[in-house]
């Protein structure tokens, strides 16, 4: 009885609202209708796969999050049916190559990236995407500017799917979202209050580090440090790159491991004397986000990594060094010049998958331009893959003032010359977790740097030999 | 006694009218009702039968997920490789270790709360319920608290806590020794409501007799806790003690979200290698031999630990 009362009650309340209520929803279906009407540029049949359904395998992250309160659009678009599941990167990937290996095609369309796709092109789990835009029937190709992103984007996502060579050529097997190279960052208020030079070199880095922790008492950098792949792809194999010309590589052309070239224990021993002088204390247990937020915590004096994360920094609202922040190459070799690693997180699709067709049009909904520029602006997913995100006033007001300009101009002079840092062959990871291991060794004091990386080398040739790649 | 050797009407010559096919129609359902009763035990059984059958399968082959094609049967390479494999001595030798450790502080200290609980005490159910909490947490959760909390500067809680006792800030996970030592702390926080528990209710179903006639002789309260406690206590320390073993010696989750195994490979046990082997590198095949391996230990452990329980509830009774 008492529920009746209540919702007699509420009727008149009801009968005042339910105009505004009718407005409102006109007003947001109009506006789904605008958004709708720039993919009806495309002179496709966005409905060709009405009914079909599709289950997106996604990496937390924020594309992940700019795209899902899309969806809908998506659905509305195409009358396609999404679900998704979303997971912590060392999960996804886990979960991904459980999914992918079984070709039970539960995941239609899966978040990757040019080293993980080293890992899904040999046994042929993903699709090339190359029919897919050279189809008319499926992409509008005049719409879609392919040639819109970035051409050193694209080629990482192209291999040819030879162990040791060929990125770049070949097929391409995703569609990057995002791109990630690396670079310096560095407290500009310290270096400047305590007449600190910005290094250009690996030994004017430790000297930097140095003075930032004797002067502000604070480590005088972080890094990633924990035992695996992770610690070794961003600034640490970006320094080796540059420290050595570019010219060091970590599989000779017979993919024997050259872990411990006399370069490269050179470099090891500079970078860890460096981190255990002046990093902090928990250098080995130190994951990306623990560095990231250590500096923009104010907890470090410099940070060589992911370029990108200069949106944590100088997001004000969370950041303490927001506005304090300067951008520089990472140091580089006796040539002068920096060879930074190059990531991009893309998406491809399951060659297990039943709806292709349909999980295209999602790969190049969730790849065009408006949704790009949407996961920018609204969603901070830097950096931009495509030129023309970039380029928005809206994407430049925004990263302008980075560093008081030095970022746009760091990243733009560091694409110049990054390019994929590894060696492609489907064992990255074994390897990297092999390397950083080494690492630890040298760290901890168990072994020399050439002992240790020796010894690496030796095991990273054992695993190739045993997966039959060499 | 008669009636007793008497066997169930069941066993004798079914009645007249029970002969012929009304008879065999209804002694059907009686035949597969056990198997009817029991068929959701079966289907679990057979669920924890299959994978474990197909894991001990796959211990003998070199499955590796993404070399479908290289699929062979390989015998005990798997295993005899183990041995050559420098990280198994070392995860070997912590899973070991940590076991030994933390059964001997987690019973130690959980045998001290219990007294203390038992005890006449005021707010004694208080402290009861409050001691319980950590029992209430998943394992991941507590860890990734603890990890919170034992930041290695003084931004972290404990290190901050600490200074307040002129400790200088403790580098918890940055250092192989203070990795080891802070997954046993967060182990030992977790588990120990559990062992005092079972310590505790042990300790409250004792008979009075003993305690009164140690009385009598005079005996104070070590001398008591001695010679009358412990020995009367033994089954449930024994129990305890089998508990706790099996869980250290496969315990991942507090190590998995607080070190990954690291640094240096200091607190990586042989559940978190054969994870790595799985799950990280997808070689299923070793991955698969390695768990197999821990599981014989903690079988092997269990089934000591086991025997030593039934000798100390024999001899308590």
């Amino acid at each position: 009885m008492h529920s009746r009362r209540q919702w007699l009650a509420g009727l008149p309340a009801a009968a005042l609202l339910t105009p505004f209520l009718t407005l409102g929803a006109g007003f947001r279906a109009a506006a789904q209708e605008d958004a709708l009407a720039y993919y009806k540029q495309a002179k496709i049949d966005w409905q060709q796969a009405k009914g079909q359904s599709l289950t997106i395998g996604l990496n937390k992250h924020p594309f992940t999050e700019s795209l899902l309160p899309l969806i809908p659009e998506f659905r509305q678009l195409t009358g396609i049916n999404i679900e998704y599941l979303i997971l912590p990167e060392a999960e996804y990937f886990t979960k991904l190559v459980a999914d992918l290996s079984q070709q039970r095609g539960e995941f239609s369309v899966i978040m990757t990236g040019p080293m993980r796709n080293w890992q899904y092109v040999p046994p042929n789990w993903i699709l090339p995407l190359d029919d897919f835009l050279k189809n008319p029937k499926l992409t509008d190709a005049a719409w879609y500017k392919l040639d819109d992103f970035y051409p050193a984007l694209t080629a990482a996502n192209r291999w040819n799917g030879k162990d040791g060579s060929g990125v770049g050529e070949g097929p391409l097997y995703s569609i990057p979202v995002l791109e990630e190279s690396y670079i310096l960052a560095y407290r500009k208020d310290i270096f400047d209050q305590h007449d600190i030079k910005v290094p250009t070199t690996l030994e004017e880095m430790a000297e930097a580090a140095r003075q930032v922790k004797k002067n502000a008492g604070i480590p005088g950098i972080t890094a990633r440090g924990t035992p695996s792949l992770a610690s070794m792809g961003t600034g640490f194999i970006s320094g080796l790159k540059s420290y050595t010309d570019g010219q060091w590589r970590e599989l000779d052309d017979k993919l024997v491991a050259n872990l411990h070239d006399p370069r490269s224990v050179k470099y090891t021993e500079l970078w860890i004397d460096m981190v255990r002088e002046s990093g902090p204390p928990n250098w080995a247990n130190t994951q990306w986000y623990d560095a990231m937020e250590a500096f923009t915590a104010g907890q470090a004096g410099m940070i060589a990594d992911a370029d990108f994360f200069a949106a944590s920094y100088e997001d004000p609202k969370k950041s303490k060094v927001a506005g304090k922040v300067g951008y520089a190459l990472l140091p580089a070799g006796p040539g002068g010049k920096t060879y930074s690693g190059l990531w991009t997180w893309a998406l491809g699709i399951s060659r297990a998958t039943r709806n292709k067709d349909a999980a295209w049009l999602f790969v190049q909904w969730a790849t065009a331009q408006r949704t790009l520029l949407n996961a920018t602006v609204g969603y901070r997913n830097y950096n931009p893959s495509r030129q023309s995100v970039t380029n928005d006033p809206r994407v430049q007001e925004i990263m302008a003032g980075w560093g008081g300009g030095s970022y746009l101009k760091t990243v733009a002079k560091n694409l110049e010359t990054a390019r994929v840092a590894w060696v492609p062959q489907s064992e990255r990871q074994r390897l990297g977790d092999i390397w950083a291991r080494a690492l630890h060794e040298v760290y901890f004091k168990r072994l020399s740097a050439a002992d240790a990386l020796k010894k690496a080398s030796g095991e990273v040739d054992k695993v190739l030999k045993e997966a039959g790649i060499k | 006694m008669t009636a007793a050797l008497t066997p169930p009407s069941r066993m004798t010559a079914p009645p007249p009218h029970m002969n012929g096919e009304g008879y065999k129609r209804r002694r059907r359902p009686d035949r597969f009702l056990p198997y009817l009763l029991l068929s959701p035990a079966l289907v679990l059984l057979a669920g924890m039968i299959y994978p474990f059958g197909l894991g001990l399968y796959y211990s003998f082959t070199s499955y590796w997920l993404q070399y479908p094609n290289r699929f062979r049967f390989v015998w005990l390479d798997n295993y005899i490789n183990l041995v050559e494999e420098p990280l198994f001595a070392r995860a070997l030798e912590f899973t070991l270790g940590f076991t030994v450790a933390a059964v001997a502080i987690q019973v130690g200290l959980g045998l001290a709360v219990a007294l203390f609980l038992h005890a006449r005490i005021p707010g004694r159910g208080a402290i009861r319920a409050l001691m319980l909490m950590p029992l209430m947490m998943p394992p991941v959760i507590t860890a990734l608290m603890w990890k919170i909390m034992m930041a290695s500067t003084t931004a972290g809680i404990l290190n901050y806590l600490l200074s307040f006792v002129g400790v200088d800030p403790v580098n918890w996970f940055g250092s192989t020794q203070g990795a080891v030592v802070s997954v046993m702390i967060i182990d030992t926080w977790g588990n120990l409501p559990f062992v005092a528990l079972i310590l505790l209710g042990g300790l409250q179903a004792l008979p009075t007799e003993p305690y009164e006639a140690a009385k009598v002789d005079g005996a104070g309260p070590i001398t008591t806790l001695r010679y009358v406690t412990l020995p009367l206590l033994s089954p449930f320390i024994v129990l305890v003690v089998l508990f706790r073993a099996m869980d250290s010696l496969r315990i991942f989750d507090v190590i998995y979200a607080t070190t990954l195994g690291g640094p240096n490979d200091a607190t990586t046990n042989l559940h978190i290698m054969a994870y790595q082997y799985s799950f990280q590198w997808f070689q299923m095949g070793k991955g698969m031999a390695q768990a197999i391996v821990l599981l014989l230990l903690v079988v092997v452990v269990s089934y000591l630990l086991m025997r030593l329980w039934n000798k100390a509830a024999e001899s308590t009774v």
